[in-house]
C-alpha cells in the first residue's frame, strides 16, 4: 500500500478550563491516501467539523487546545507557523467550510474571489489567471462563464455559489480537499448536480477528498472508506461495502436500520433509544453505552480499544469484539 | 372515508418589497391554482424544493395567512368567509408543528407555559394545577418525564424540543395538524423516534395530517399520499405507492432518482437536471417545469398543462405524462 497522504495521531480538541476539560475530540487516529475518498459520518455535534478544522490549525487557541499530530507530508502541522501554514492551505489542501454561503464575500465579484486564491500561491500573470479562472468556472460546471466572472456572490442561487467555494478549493490542484457538509444545503436536485460535478473533479484532479456529512446515501454515492464518528470518537472505520454489508458497531448498527429508503416499507421504524449526550457528560467508558442494546459491565470503565475486522475495517467496541450480536 | 380539509382553486401572491423591477414591485406567486382533499385520519405530504410554497399552502389551509384567490373548507365548512369569531373556533380543531418549535418562542417562558398556550386561549384549563396536571399527562404522551415542565427551551436536545412541539399541537385535540418539517432539523437516530412517536399519535387520536418535507424517503414511510410541488403548482398528487413505482411526471422521476441512496452495491442511473429553478417572480410562461425538463416540447411553452386524472385518484400536470417506471437500475430493491 501506498504511504498515507494525511495522517492523523490521537488528536484531542478540548475546550473548558485546564482542570475542568470539555473533550470534543478524543484520540482521533486515521489516514488518508493520496486519491482517496473518504466519508466522515455522525450526528450533529459529533467532531467532524473540528476534527477537519485542527487539520490546518483552523481551530481558535484558545479557547480550543488541540494536540496530537497530522502528518501530511512527512511534516506535522501541528507544529508549523502561521506562514509555513499558508503555503498549505489553499494550495495542497482545498477546505470548503460548513457555512458555504456565508464563506463568500459579498463585495468581490466571483472571479476576483477565485483569482485571489490562483494569486497567492503561484506567479502567473494576470491574463493566464484570468484564463485559470475561467477553466475553473468550467470545470464546476458554471454556465455561461465568461458573463458570471464578474458577477457578485447574491446575484447567484445556492447551488451556483457552492459551485463557486468549489472553484476557490480546487483552485491550485490541492492534493487533498477537506469538504465540511458540502451539499446539506442544497435541494436534492441540486446536490445531484453538485455531486455529480465533484466526481469528474475527482477523475480528473485525482485529489483525495475527505467529505464530511450526516447522509449516508450521499457518502454511498461517493466514497470508498468511511468513519464513524460519535461523541468525539471514532467508533468505525471501513471500506463502505463492508461498513453497509456488515457493520461492526452497535451505533452504526442502529443506524444502518433506522436509516429510511425510498425502497424499504418498513411498518414502523427502528429507533436507537435516548439521545446524545452532550459533549463532556460522558467520561469514562464507550460514549455510546447509555444507548447501546447490547452493552456489558466493561463498557462502563474502559474505552474499547479499535479492533480489526479484515483488512479494511476496524472497530471500537467490546462487545463486538467478544462476539455479542 | 370522508373528506376533512378541500382546497378549491387556492393562490397566493406575495409583494415582495425587497425586490423592485422598475417601478413596480415584484409579485411572488407562492401557491398558483392548488386543488386537493385531505381525508380524515390520512396523512398527505407535500415534497418539492426549497422556496415551490409548501410553507405558504401549510399556512393557507390554516388560514394563518389569507389566499389571492380559492377556498379552504373544513368538514364542509368554507374558512375563506368565517368571521374573526368564528375562525378562532375552528382553529382549536387545527394546529401546527414546525421544524424548530422554539424559533419563534421566547427562551424565558418555560415548557409549562409553552405546552399550555394553546389550552390557556381556548379557555381549557381550569386552574394552576389542572394546567399542571395537563402538561404532565402530555409530556408522558410524548415520551418526557413530567419534570422537564418548568425548564426553559435551551435545555433541551433537538429532539427533545420536536416532542415538546408536538405535545403543544396534540393539546387542544386537534383533528388537523399541518407538521411543517417536523424532522429536518434532527439527526437520523432522532428522526426515527419522531417518526414513530407522531405515528402513535395519529393512530390513537385520529388526526389528519399535512406533512410537508423535501426528504423523499421520510415521505415514504409517512405519507398515504403525496403532493409533488414545483413553483408553486402540484404537478402531480396520487397515493403513495403508485407515485414512488411509477411517477408520471418527469419532475417527480427526476426528484425521485435524484436521491442519494444508502446502499454502495448498487449503481444507480440518476437523472441529473439541468438548471436550477427558476425565480417565483419569474415563473416561465406554459409549464413551469419545461426549462429543466428532459423531454420538453414546443406546446410546453405555449400551453399550461392542466391536472389530469390518469388513474382513479391519481393526478398528473404535463402534457407528456406517462408512466416512468423506475427501473432497477435506478431503484434498487
Ligand atoms: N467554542 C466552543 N466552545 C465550546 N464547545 C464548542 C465550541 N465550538 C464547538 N464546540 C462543541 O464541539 C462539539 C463538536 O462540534 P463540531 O462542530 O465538530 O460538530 P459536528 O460533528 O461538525 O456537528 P454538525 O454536524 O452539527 O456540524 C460540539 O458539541 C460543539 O458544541
Ligand atoms: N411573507 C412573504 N413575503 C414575500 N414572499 C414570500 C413570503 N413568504 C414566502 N414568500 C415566497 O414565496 C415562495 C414560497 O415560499 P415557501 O416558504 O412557501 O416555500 P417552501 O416550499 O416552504 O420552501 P422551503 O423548503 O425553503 O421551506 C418563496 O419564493 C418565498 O420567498
Ligand atoms: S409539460 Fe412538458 S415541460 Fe412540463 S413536465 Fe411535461 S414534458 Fe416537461
Ligand atoms: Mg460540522
Ligand atoms: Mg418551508
Amino acid at each position: 500500500m501506498s504511504k498515507p497522504l494525511l495522517e492523523i495521531r490521537d488528536l484531542n480538541v478540548s475546550f473548558g478550563t485546564k482542570d475542568k476539560p470539555l473533550c470534543v475530540v478524543n484520540d482521533v487516529s486515521f489516514s488518508i491516501n493520496p486519491g482517496e475518498a473518504i466519508g466522515v459520518v455522525g450526528e450533529s455535534g459529533s467532531g467532524k467539523s473540528m476534527t477537519a478544522l485542527s487539520i490546518l490549525q483552523l481551530v481558535p487557541t484558545p479557547p480550543a487546545r488541540v494536540t496530537g499530530q497530522v502528518y501530511f507530508d512527512g511534516k506535522d502541522l501541528l507544529q508549523l507557523s502561521n506562514s509555513e501554514l499558508t503555503s498549505i492551505r489553499g494550495k495542497e489542501i482545498g477546505f470548503i467550510f460548513q457555512e458555504p454561503m456565508s464563506s463568500l464575500n459579498p463585495v468581490m465579484t466571483i472571479g476576483d474571489q477565485i483569482d485571489e486564491a490562483i494569486m497567492l500561491h503561484t506567479d502567473l500573470s494576470a491574463d493566464a489567471r484570468r484564463v485559470k479562472v475561467l477553466e475553473l468556472l468550467r470545470l464546476v460546471g458554471m454556465p455561461d462563464p465568461e458573463t458570471r466572472i464578474d458577477v457578485y456572490p447574491d446575484q447567484f442561487s445556492g447551488g451556483m455559489r457552492q459551485r463557486v467555494v468549489i472553484a476557490i478549493a480546487m483552485a491550485c490542484n490541492p492534493k487533498l480537499l477537506i469538504a465540511d457538509e458540502p451539499t446539506t444545503a442544497l435541494d436534492v436536485t441540486i446536490q445531484a448536480q453538485v455531486l455529480d460535478m465533484m466526481l469528474d473533479i475527482r477523475k480528473q484532479y485525482n485529489s483525495a477528498i475527505m467529505l464530511i456529512t450526516h447522509d449516508l446515501g450521499v457518502v454511498a454515492e461517493f466514497c470508498e472508506r468511511v468513519i464513524v464518528m460519535y461523541a468525539g470518537h471514532i467508533l468505525e472505520d471501513a471500506d463502505i461495502n463492508s461498513l453497509f454489508a456488515s457493520p461492526k458497531h452497535p451505533y452504526t448498527q442502529g443506524l444502518l436500520k433506522s436509516v429510511l429508503t425510498l425502497t424499504e416499507k418498513q411498518h414502523r421504524l427502528y429507533q436507537i433509544q435516548g439521545s446524545v449526550p452532550p459533549p463532556g457528560t460522558i467520561k469514562e467508558g464507550c460514549p455510546f453505552r447509555p444507548r447501546c442494546p447490547v452493552r456489558m459491565d466493561r463498557c462502563a470503565v474502559e474505552m474499547p480499544p479499535m479492533k480489526s475486522y479484515g483488512p479494511t475495517h476496524v472497530a471500537a467496541c467490546w462487545a463486538t469484539a467478544e462476539g455479542v450480536e | 372515508m370522508s373528506v376533512l380539509i378541500e382546497a378549491k382553486n387556492l393562490g397566493k401572491t406575495f409583494v415582495d418589497n425587497s425586490i423592485r423591477l422598475g417601478p413596480k414591485r415584484a409579485e411572488v406567486r407562492a401557491v398558483d391554482n392548488v386543488s386537493f382533499q385531505i381525508m380524515k385520519g390520512e396523512t398527505l405530504a407535500v415534497v418539492g424544493e426549497s422556496g415551490c410554497g409548501k410553507s405558504t399552502l401549510g399556512r393557507l389551509l390554516l388560514r394563518l395567512i389569507e389566499a389571492t384567490e380559492g377556498h379552504v373548507s373544513m368538514d364542509g365548512k368554507d374558512l375563506t368567509n368565517l368571521s374573526r369569531q368564528e375562525m378562532r373556533q375552528m382553529r382549536k380543531n387545527m394546529q401546527m408543528v414546525f421544524q424548530d418549535p422554539f424559533g419563534s418562542l421566547s427562551p424565558r417562558r418555560t415548557v409549562a407555559q409553552i405546552i399550555s398556550e394553546p389550552m390557556d386561549s381556548f379557555g381549557m384549563i381550569r386552574d394552576k394545577s389542572h394546567r399542571r396536571e395537563r402538561v404532565a399527562e402530555l409530556l408522558e404522551l410524548v415520551g418526557l418525564p413530567a419534570i422537564y415542565m418548568d425548564r426553559k427551551p435551551r435545555q433541551f436536545s433537538g429532539g427533545q424540543r420536536q416532542r415538546i412541539g408536538i405535545a403543544r399541537a396534540i393539546s387542544v385535540h386537534p383533528s388537523f395538524i399541518v407538521a411543517d418539517e417536523p424532522v429536518s432539523a434532527l439527526d437520523v437516530s432522532i428522526q426515527a423516534q419522531i417518526i414513530n412517536l407522531m405515528q402513535d399519535l395519529q393512530e390513537s387520536e385520529g388526526f389528519s395530517i399535512l406533512f410537508i418535507s423535501h426528504d423523499l424517503a421520510v415521505v415514504r414511510h409517512v405519507a398515504d399520499r403525496v403532493a409533488v410541488m414545483y413553483l408553486g403548482r402540484i404537478v402531480e398528487i396520487g397515493p403513495k405507492d403508485q407515485i414512488y413505482a411509477a411517477p408520471h411526471h418527469p419532475y417527480t422521476e427526476a426528484l425521485l432518482s435524484a436521491a442519494p441512496h444508502p446502499d454502495p452495491t448498487k449503481e444507480i442511473e440518476r437523472i441529473v437536471l439541468q438548471g436550477d429553478v427558476p425565480s417565483p417572480t419569474d415563473i416561465p410562461s406554459g409549464c413551469a417545469f419545461r426549462m429543466r425538463c428532459p423531454i420538453a416540447k414546443d406546446i410546453c411553452s405555449s400551453d399550461n398543462p392542466k391536472s389530469v386524472e390518469i388513474m382513479p385518484g391519481h393526478q398528473v400536470a404535463c402534457h407528456f405524462a406517462a408512466p416512468h417506471p423506475i427501473t432497477n437500475a435506478q431503484r434498487p430493491t
